[in-house]
């Protein structure tokens, strides 16, 4: 039968010793009182010595190895080939302190709780969610798991491509840069994006927005906001353009979440305006402003970054006159509005849009809708 | 003294009581009306509280005070204090006063009847709980080769006690020059002491090697026999146990004499006082009476004339001689770079016995080659020898002791094997160590008690506590509790030469074998409104913008920087982690001032948290408006299971501490 030899303990004092030297390996014959290893301790190196005559069955223990007195260091077996027993312990294991894949960190939790957000809903790059993936997350522009992880597979796939041969360096992306990779690449691989566009006079709408204006007491024209609403009532009547493809099936979404560009600094944000079917012209305007002082301040909270259906995009600021946006991952249209190119001509408002779902038709009659102001 | 008729004071302000009749006669009188004026100004609700007179035992109280000639004499004495107190002092006024507790009174009101301290004169009122304090103040005459020596009260119902027992034990092996006095009176309050002593009374003292006489007060050599009992302690320098039969002639304090007329009748007929002033001329005795009533009169007056006694600014706390920033205090030679905590405790106690004839070393088996169960003390009484004692196994006893050296000017270093024994010590430190500096603005304590604490070794319920938690709340006594971060030696030093108070030392036994390194660790900023915190300094590793602070001491620290490590690792969180080194007084306001202000607060402590450190930490917090979130880890208030793999599952470990501190970011 096999007998074990424990780790001696050679003063009450210390609970651990430094194995100093193994002298056998399994298969060797011992003696009782051959010597089979040192152990050092605080004060004094001290022999272990063969309690029997046998054979070494197995050594549990390396030379430099700190081991706990009491263990089992060895077996000898009366026989040399005898196996040797599993040691069971009664005591429950140590609460393991691995965690379950989603169990965020502590500090990410803090900013769970913060932002109101659930674990289930961001998606993480290692075992555990991260601050890292919750202000990925936050920052991202409409991003969802699935396109997040479609795109992480993309991104990681581009690690095999040569550094130019220009001198330079590497710098890993941040959030919003890793979001806007994300869109764009969306777009590319899964959009059919064709473009649109159709000029018109500019005038009505202006008459209306500064109708609008006086009526509200507004200080600046809501002329961006109300046309962006006006899409968002559209939508309500061609279903169509409020739709997408997922998985070779039509999905169609049961409101309207108005996506809006906002260019905050280096940064282009779409921001979200959800459920704007179910808000009234002043309601929409409203909760668009907020969304895009929200914005301003880089404090966007996840919903008004996340799941727009429809987009809007102008770029008239910069004195654009025409430009083609990039469709906002699981849309199907996305309206593009630019500045006149002078005075008195007439503007152009264009559209990108997934031709899986629409044709060049529907989304003419969209465009024609658009360039007029809803009936006063 | 007062001014007595018809007495003088020695060189030493003591009254001149000679051996001629009329005036052991005239003083015993004075003792008998001051008792009767003290039992009057009580039935007139002048006294304040309780008191015990000696109705009846003048002479026996008398008898040994007035023979002890040296001025370094002492005087231990219990509740039934006033004929010893008045033989030692004369003060008459200041007597009646303090027991009225009047601002004249000899302790300023504080003590009253039965806490007196005076000089060499001191009582307490805990049956035999000076008699290893006496012990160790003869032991500290015997050092200094002084020939004065010690004299403790005892009662018949002190024979009762077990700390006296281990007091006599003590002196014997010592040679203490001591003389324990049991006044047998045969009565114990209520309770008649033949129902309450097995065996013989000086059987007691001749069991333990005590030179023994028992004498009897209705003897008319009283005097001169107990003159030569006194002089053979001085001169034998052996300890003696002397038995004087009296009896009492009045109440254990007011009201509650239970005892039969026929017996009282009995006492009053053997009245020595009275059968001694029988024994004078009839004019003698009336003249010395006059006089003496007189004398009480004025005393009368002028006690009832003091005003009640007041505080001018009422105490927060014991500590008014508070130790200031030493401009040079003594330190320690360097020890070596990477030397464990042992052994920087080895070399403190090294320095301090070698600095100075004053340090006492004393506990159980500390003499080489043993050198102590944690070998703390290890070649220290081969190099230090007759000042490193390895004591008999009483707790008590040696706390008494040690009391005892501190005050008569030693500076004592005592050891208990294992904290968990320091409950043995409890009474001595509770009612007497801690009271003295608080009650009597003369007498100093500088004491400290080492033990080593804590589990982690299996070593079972009665080997493993932190006791910390009790001690803490220990009115006026000190509690340190170092790690292996802090300086243990400038701690234990600083213990015992810049701070004169009664300190708790604790050691985790976990932690000798640690090397002492400061580490990452650097001091916090004291506060002046915290009580010797420069003397024991609270430690902190910092981190710029830490998400939550763990407050630790002692053993718990290696464990709780594993945890910080991790946490930082596997939970993104800045961990801050802070060390006090000194549990008692808290240093609350520097505390207050650096956690006021965190979001979570963990606080990890291996004793039991429930009424703990821990505890008062965060009830301070609270009182000043914390805002964050905080939590205790400890030990739930079970015994500590011997086996190991129970041991780990009840006290703190690193899951759960982990856990719980994860539980403040839900």
């Amino acid at each position: 039968m096999p007998h074990p030899v424990y780790v001696p303990c050679v003063n009450i004092n210390d609970d651990i010793v430094l194995i100093v030297d193994v002298t056998v390996s399994a298969g060797d014959t011992v003696k009782t009182g051959d010597m089979i290893a040192e152990v050092e301790t605080d004060k004094a190196v001290i022999p272990v010595e063969a309690e029997q005559d046998g054979y070494v069955l197995k050594v549990l223990c390396d030379v430099e190895e700190r081991v706990k007195v009491g263990a089992v260091m060895m077996w000898i077996g009366d026989s040399p080939d005898e196996p040797v027993p599993e040691l069971v312990s009664k005591v429950p294991a140590e609460e393991s302190s691995g965690k379950s894949s989603l169990q965020p960190t502590a500090k990410a939790q803090v900013l769970l709780d913060k932002h109101k957000l659930d674990a289930g809903q961001i998606p993480h790059q290692g075992e555990r969610l991260t601050v890292r993936d919750i202000e990925a997350f936050i920052a991202g522009e409409g991003s969802t798991a699935a396109i997040v992880k479609a795109a992480q597979v993309d991104i990681q796939q581009g690690g095999e491509e040569l550094l130019p041969g220009t001198p330079g360096s590497l710098r890993s992306l941040s959030a919003e840069e890793h979001g806007m990779v994300s869109t764009v690449t969306w777009h590319r691989d899964h959009a059919v994006a064709a473009y649109l566009e159709m000029t018109y006079d500019q005038q009505a709408w202006e008459d209306y927005a500064a109708a609008f204006a006086e009526r509200h007491k507004f200080m600046l024209s809501p002329l961006l906001p109300l046309m962006a609403y006006r899409l968002v009532k559209l939508a309500r009547d061609i279903p169509k353009i409020n739709t997408t493809l997922v998985n070779g099936q039509k999905y169609l979404y049961d409101q309207v979440n108005l996506g809006f560009t906002v260019q905050v600094g280096e940064t282009l944000y779409l921001t979200v305006v959800q459920q704007a079917d179910a808000m009234d012209d002043r309601q929409f305007i409203d909760a668009l402003g907020e969304v895009q002082r929200h914005a301003m301040a880089k404090k966007l909270r996840p919903d008004e970054s996340i799941g727009a259906t429809l987009g809007f995009s102008s770029m008239a600021r910069w004195n654009v006159s025409r430009h083609v946006p990039v469709l906002a991952p699981y849309t199907a249209l996305m309206v593009a509005h630019s500045a006149p190119p002078g005075d008195g001509q007439s503007a152009v408002l264009g559209a990108s849009y997934d031709h899986r779902i629409l044709s060049g038709n529907d989304v003419a009659g969209v465009l024609q809708a658009l360039t007029q102001p809803p009936e006063v | 003294m007062d001014k007595i008729p018809g007495f003088d004071a020695d060189v030493a302000g003591r009254p001149l009581i000679a051996l001629k009749p009329e005036s052991l006669y005239a003083y015993g009188d004075l003792i008998r009306r001051t008792e009767q004026l003290i039992l009057t100004q009580f039935g007139r609700g002048l006294v304040s509280g309780t008191t015990h007179t000696c109705l009846g035992q003048e002479l026996c109280q008398m008898a040994v005070v007035r023979a002890l000639t040296q001025a370094e004499d002492v005087v231990l004495s219990n509740h039934r204090n006033h004929g010893h107190f008045l033989s030692y002092s004369g003060e008459f006024t200041g007597l009646v006063a303090e027991v009225m507790g009047r601002e004249a009174g000899v302790c300023g009101g504080h003590g009253g009847s039965q806490h007196l301290a005076y000089r060499h004169f001191h009582s307490n009122g805990v049956q035999g709980g000076m008699s290893g304090i006496g012990v160790g103040l003869g032991l500290a005459r015997k050092l200094d080769n002084s020939e004065s020596i010690v004299v403790v009260m005892l009662g018949d119902g002190t024979l009762g006690q077990g700390l006296l027992y281990e007091s006599l034990n003590l002196a014997s092996i010592w040679d203490v020059p001591i003389l324990f006095v049991v006044e047998n009176n045969g009565i114990a309050q209520t309770t008649d002491t033949t129902s309450t002593i097995g065996g013989d009374i000086e059987a007691r003292g001749r069991a333990f090697g005590l030179s023994t006489w028992r004498l009897d007060d209705a003897n008319p050599l009283l005097f001169e026999q107990v003159e030569k009992v006194v002089e053979e302690v001085r001169h034998g320098h052996r300890p003696g146990f002397l038995v004087i039969d009296t009896k009492r002639l009045g109440p254990h304090s007011k009201g509650d004499d239970l005892r039969p007329d026929s017996e009282m009748q009995a006492i009053g007929q053997r009245d020595p006082l009275t059968a001694l002033g029988q024994r004078l001329p009839e004019q003698t005795r009336l003249s010395i009476e006059e006089l003496n009533q007189a004398f009480i009169q004025e005393i009368e007056a002028a006690a009832t004339a003091s005003p009640e006694a007041c505080f001018a600014d009422p105490p927060r706390h014991i500590f008014t001689c508070a130790a200031v920033e030493p401009e040079c205090s003594e330190t320690t030679p360097p020890a070596g770079q990477g030397e464990n905590v042992r052994t920087h405790l080895n070399r403190a106690l090294h320095h301090l016995l070698e600095s100075s004839d004053k340090t006492i070393v004393l506990g159980e088996d500390l003499h080489d080659p043993y050198g102590g169960a944690f070998k703390v003390t290890a070649g220290l009484s081969s190099k230090f020898s007759g000042r490193v004692l390895s004591t008999p196994i009483s707790e008590a006893g040696i706390t008494g002791v040690t009391i005892g050296l501190s005050v008569a000017g030693y500076r004592p270093v005592m050891e208990v094997m294992f904290a968990d024994f320091l409950t043995l010590c409890m009474d001595q430190l509770y009612n007497h160590a801690v009271k003295f500096p608080g009650v009597f603005r003369d007498v100093e304590v500088p004491l400290v008690i080492r033990a080593p604490s804590g589990g982690g070794r299996g070593y079972g319920p009665t080997h493993s506590q932190s006791p910390e938690n009790i001690f803490t709340s220990v009115p006026g006594l000190t509690v340190v509790f170092g790690s292996h971060r802090h300086d243990v030696a400038g701690l234990l030093v600083n213990a015992t030469t810049e701070w004169r108070y009664p300190v708790l030392f604790l050691e985790h036994k976990l932690l000798y074998g640690q090397i002492q390194d400061p580490g990452e660790f650097l001091p916090l900023d004291t506060n002046s409104d915290d009580v010797a915190a420069h003397l024991f300094p609270t430690l902190v590793r910092r981190r710029d913008r830490p998400d939550v602070t763990i407050l630790t001491y002692g053993g718990m620290l290696p464990m709780v920087e594993k945890v910080a490590e991790y946490l930082e690792e596997e939970e993104e969180l800045e961990v801050e982690i802070i060390v006090p080194a000194l549990l008692s007084p808290l240093p609350k306001a520097s505390l207050i001032a650096h956690l006021g202000d965190s979001t979570r607060l963990a606080i990890v402590e291996e004793a039991h948290d429930d009424f703990g450190v821990s505890a008062e930490i965060l009830a301070s917090l609270m009182e000043t408006g914390y805002r964050g979130r905080a939590i205790r880890i400890g030990t739930p208030p079970v015994p500590i299971s011997s086996a190991r793999s129970l041991e780990c599952q009840i006290l703190p470990s690193e899951e759960r501490i982990i856990n719980e501190v994860v539980s403040l970011f839900n």
